[in-house]
């Protein structure tokens, strides 16, 4: 083995001893821009003194070679364990062939000094050549700095072949970066609110400054045709990146010199230490260390703004398609909006004094899927002082907040709203999940991000391919009020910024908050409740045995209702896939689908569950606190009622149904309507009768009304409480007020016999011509002698049509049959009607069961 | 050395878990699987659909463990999975040739 040479041993121990008091300077000062700044000139001085020793003893010569450096080494930012980016420029072949054996000792020795190395050998001539495969070559010349050697050969490259690269290529130079910008930012998950990021690579990260710079100096040769003489990044943009530099330069440095490689992952324990050292922070005060990761995410968040901005501000980083979607785009331009290239402008820059503007703003954002323009986001930043001062709130806020919840980008607009500071000045609430770290085995992201990407999963359902997502998707559609499911999903993790025993107990207090802000309605506000309270019981049961019929069946109690059942199977669907992106396999997407319909099965065979009036559960508690004075009325109005009637109905509808039971000695029919968000409710409280939920289907579609669902209760006493949701085909209620009456005045003489239904039907049926069903649905009955002690169970399963419901239960009548509840359901073109049925007060013998089916299939056979 | 893989029902790991901890067994591969013995599969009707599920979602455990801790590891499974109901699962035992640690190349039982 051969000795070293002295000048090695030399260099050897001054990159020791100096690599050391750098690392002493920065553990004293923290500064990394310094310490970076002293590797570089460190590195330099080894490089000049082994230059002058193997390729020539005058660092400016020899000619027709040149020692370039590029990268972060051309940019003089040298990490302590980064890689060297070297570029040996020769003139032409003949350089490059006769300086061969001086480079290779040259590269040798700065191995040898355990210095890592990127060298890249390229004549003039290959400079000056793009290859789309290598565009991150072509970037890093746009860093390079003349090291030693034939200082006019780097002139040329410099002043002539890399502007002129630069302008001929441009197209495709921002097309590459923006490409590969893409793919580092989609090995990331396209977010930056990863638990432990890493702060080079990450969206937001120290590359993505690089990336910015770069953006902005391509566009500026291909400009000027020449380097401009300053930053080409806009003051305020260059003022946000400069201190994000800092922040990330320091942390960089601190975690190379503690890990003692080029290790830049921010892992919890790091994490711990550098808010111990304040690293990137010295005058802040104490810091934990998620104080210490919301500065770093605060940063990351300016970097990744500036870097999505100038991607999509620069068109000719946009691919051909991408271009001609975003002109389409431009189509959508409105009074308030003006859309230009896929961006959001404003047409009156002083419109956002008016807070609704601004509101309607992210709405139009979350219905389009577009982003928005940087002087938009300006203004939004000038305009939030004002608005500071008194926040938009109450109904008016939650009804914006509710549409925009609802749109197909409603995550994307949540995540600009939140990075302006716009959400947390409308829902302070969410300030206590902002950039919040939690560290757990599962989790990737933060509390904040994993509640958007919840959102976003459930909004995806819909174009997913995967067989489970389109299966839970089709579960969204059937949702009443999906909004309540997004503002739970916003809101169930709020608790983990309180430090308490149980997050879900905290989460449920500050949901509470929220919604006083919001002033949702106190029957809205349940269900979110609900599904917060309850959003860790799926998962839970589902470490139990789920094929075991009392696991199903306790679970299903506790779920109450169908609605709340599907819409925490959602939450759950939604709540797992947003842990990360392994977290749900197909195996728990199974298991959280079989416990679902377990339990809606189980709840669809027990709702004649009698309720005694006696007992003391909370609900009845409720209820008897609303009504003392009457509570002999009370007791004797529920007694009997099936259980599914008190889950089905608030306290406040009860109240409602029992004083419309009251009037039922002045008035035998009492008839209730009103509009829902997306249909119409008819309530009808009445003496129980022969036919009478089937002269009720009637009397509805005589009108041509669509029944949607609906449920039919009736009491120990014959009191009979039906409410049937339905759509009003032809707006003859939404269009003429005075209809109203005459609708409720026709439900009450049909009922009372006073009008003729079968006239009326047939009237209908001569307006109507056939519609062609989209979607063939078999007819299916099915009955279920075991599951209800008193009644036998028919679920029949039919093409939704005109006059369905009236058909079924006419027959069902007709058949002697008495129709104890009523369950109907619509799921697209299929109707999915349950009936629990006596017959004399009794169940339903074997042949009376086969004659009904007989009956019905004959009823509903073909048309 | 052994190598001892049980399928399991879902709800039975916690309970497994810990009986192996208290025996000191504390590495373990969780897996999640499905299949069928005896128990077969059975069919739900789900609004006028029916849903079958022939391969029902099952839990697999896998460690190799040294000769001697075997019998025990064995009997803490069964007395946290019985249930005494077809489908409890299966315990099934192999022979292990060797065991390598990836970290410092250690083998045999010490990189158990």
């Amino acid at each position: 083995m051969m000795a070293a040479s002295p000048l090695i041993n030399e260099l050897r121990s001054s990159l020791s001893e100096e690599s050391a008091r750098i690392h002493r300077a920065f553990e004293s000062s923290g500064d990394g821009r310094a310490a970076v700044a002293q590797r570089t000139s460190l590195i330099e001085d080894i490089l000049r003194k082994l230059w002058c020793d193997i390729v020539s003893p005058d660092a400016s010569g020899p000619p027709n070679i040149a020692l370039v450096a590029t990268g972060g080494f051309g940019r003089g930012w040298l990490f302590p364990y980064s890689d060297i980016d070297l570029l040996f420029l020769f003139g032409d072949r003949d350089g490059e062939q006769a300086f061969r054996d001086p480079v290779r000792k040259f590269s040798q020795e700065l191995w040898d000094l355990r210095l890592k190395l990127s060298p890249a050998s390229r004549t003039l001539a290959e400079c000056d050549r793009y290859d789309s495969n290598n565009t991150e070559f072509t970037i890093s010349l746009l860093d390079c700095r003349y090291l030693m050697g034939d200082r006019d050969l780097f002139r040329k490259l410099h002043d002539k072949v890399i502007p002129k690269l630069v302008m001929r290529e441009s197209k495709a130079l921002l097309q590459g970066l923006a490409e590969v910008t893409r793919e580092r930012h989609a090995k990331h998950g396209m977010t930056l609110y990863h638990l432990e990021p890493n702060l080079k690579e990450a969206p937001g990260g120290l590359r993505d400054c690089n990336v910015a710079s770069w953006l902005a100096l391509i566009s500026a040769i291909d400009k000027l045709h020449d380097w401009p003489d300053a930053s080409s990044l806009r003051a305020p943009v260059k003022k946000q990146l400069e201190a994000a530099l800092d922040f990330l330069m320091s942390a960089r440095c601190f975690l190379h010199f503690r890990h003692g490689r080029d290790d830049n992952t921010l892992s919890w324990g790091e994490q711990d230490e550098a808010a111990a050292r304040k690293v990137g922070a010295a005058d802040a005060l104490e810091l934990s260390a998620a104080d210490w990761m919301r500065i770093y995410f605060g940063h990351a968040r300016a970097v990744q703004r500036t870097v999505t901005q100038l991607l999509e501000e620069i068109p000719e980083a946009w691919s051909a398609l991408y271009r001609q979607v975003q002109s389409w785009r431009s189509r959508l331009t409105t009074a308030d909006f003006s859309v230009v290239d896929g961006l959001i402008f404003l047409q009156q820059p002083s419109a956002l004094q008016d807070p609704e503007v601004l509101l309607r703003l992210f709405h139009f954002m979350a219905h389009h899927g577009l982003k928005l323009s940087a002087t938009t986001e300006y203004r939004i930043e000038q305009a939030l002082p004002a608005l500071a001062v008194t926040p938009p709130r109450g109904a008016e806020l939650w009804l914006y907040l509710q549409e925009t919840l609802l749109q197909p980008y409603a995550a994307d607009a949540l995540r600009a709203m939140h990075s302006l500071r716009l959400l947390t000045l409308l829902l302070p609430e969410l300030n206590l999940i902002d950039s919040l770290v939690v560290r757990d085995f599962y989790h990737r992201f933060t509390v904040d991000e994993h509640s958007f990407l919840a959102i976003e999963s459930l909004h995806r359902l819909k174009q997913s391919k995967s067989e489970w997502d389109q299966r839970y998707g089709g579960l969204l559609g059937e949702l009443e009020d999906p909004e309540l499911l997004h503002l739970a999903l916003l809101l169930h993790d709020t608790g983990k910024g309180i430090p308490s025993g149980s997050h879900v107990e905290a989460s449920l207090d500050v949901a509470n908050h929220a919604m006083d802000r919001l002033d949702v309605d106190p029957k809205e506000r349940a269900e979110v409740l609900f599904l917060i309270a309850n959003h860790l019981e799926m998962s839970a049961t589902l470490r139990r045995d789920i094929f075991d019929p009392a696991t199903v069946a306790a679970f299903a109690e506790k779920m109450g209702t169908p609605e709340r059942l599907k819409m925490l199977a959602l939450l759950t669907y939604a709540d797992i896939k947003a842990v990360n992106p392994e977290a749900l396999t197909p195996w728990k997407a199974e298991n959280v689908w079989q416990l679902y319909i377990g339990a809606e099965n189980y709840l669809n065979r027990s709702a004649d569950q009698r309720v005694h009036a006696d007992v003391n559960d909370e609900k009845l508690a409720r209820l008897r606190s609303l009504a003392p004075v009457t509570s002999s009325k009370f007791k004797g109005f529920l007694e009997g009622f099936p259980q599914r009637y008190l889950l089905v109905h608030t306290a406040e509808e009860v109240m409602r149904h029992l004083g419309m039971a009251d009037e039922l000695g002045v008035d035998p029919v009492q008839v209730e309507l009103k509009r829902g968000r997306h249909w119409y409710e008819l309530t009808l409280v009445t003496q129980d009768r022969p036919f009478l939920f089937a002269t009720l289907a009637g009397v509805l579609a005589a009108w041509g009304m669509n029944i949607v669902k609906a449920n039919a209760f009736s009491n120990q006493a014959g009191t009979v409480v039906d409410t049937i949701s339905f759509t009003d085909r032809f707006r003859t209620l939404e269009l003429n007020l005075s209809e109203w009456e005459r609708f409720r005045r026709s439900v009450t003489s049909v009922l009372l016999g006073e009008a003729d239904l079968e006239k009326m039907l047939r009237d209908r049926q001569r307006s109507e011509k056939g519609a062609i069903a989209k979607v063939k649905v078999e007819t299916k009955i099915e009955f279920d002698d075991s599951c209800s002690s008193t009644s036998t169970l028919v679920q029949v399963i039919a093409q939704d049509r005109p006059r369905l419901l009236h058909r079924i239960a006419s027959c069902l009548s007709d058949q002697e049959c008495n129709i104890e509840i009523a369950l109907i359901d619509t799921e697209g073109q299929m109707a999915i009607d349950t009936f629990y049925l006596t017959s004399g007060g009794k169940k339903l013998k074997a042949e009376h069961c086969r004659q009904v089916e007989k009956a019905l299939v004959e009823e509903l056979r073909g048309e | 050395m052994t190598k001892l893989e049980a399928v399991i029902q879902n709800s039975k790991l916690d309970a497994v878990k810990t009986a192996l901890h208290e025996i000191g067994v504390e590495g373990m591969t969780v897996i999640e699987v499905r299949g069928h013995g005896r128990q077969k599969g059975h069919t739900e009707v789900y609004r006028g659909r029916e849903y079958s599920v022939d391969l029902i979602p099952k839990t697999k455990i896998e460690m190799v463990l040294p000769d001697a801790m075997v019998e025990k590891a064995v009997q803490a499974v069964l007395g946290a999975a019985r249930t005494g109901k077809i489908g409890d699962g299966k315990i099934f035992l192999s022979r292990m040739d060797e065991a390598i640690r990836i970290r410092n190349d250690e083998r045999g039982e010490g990189a158990l």
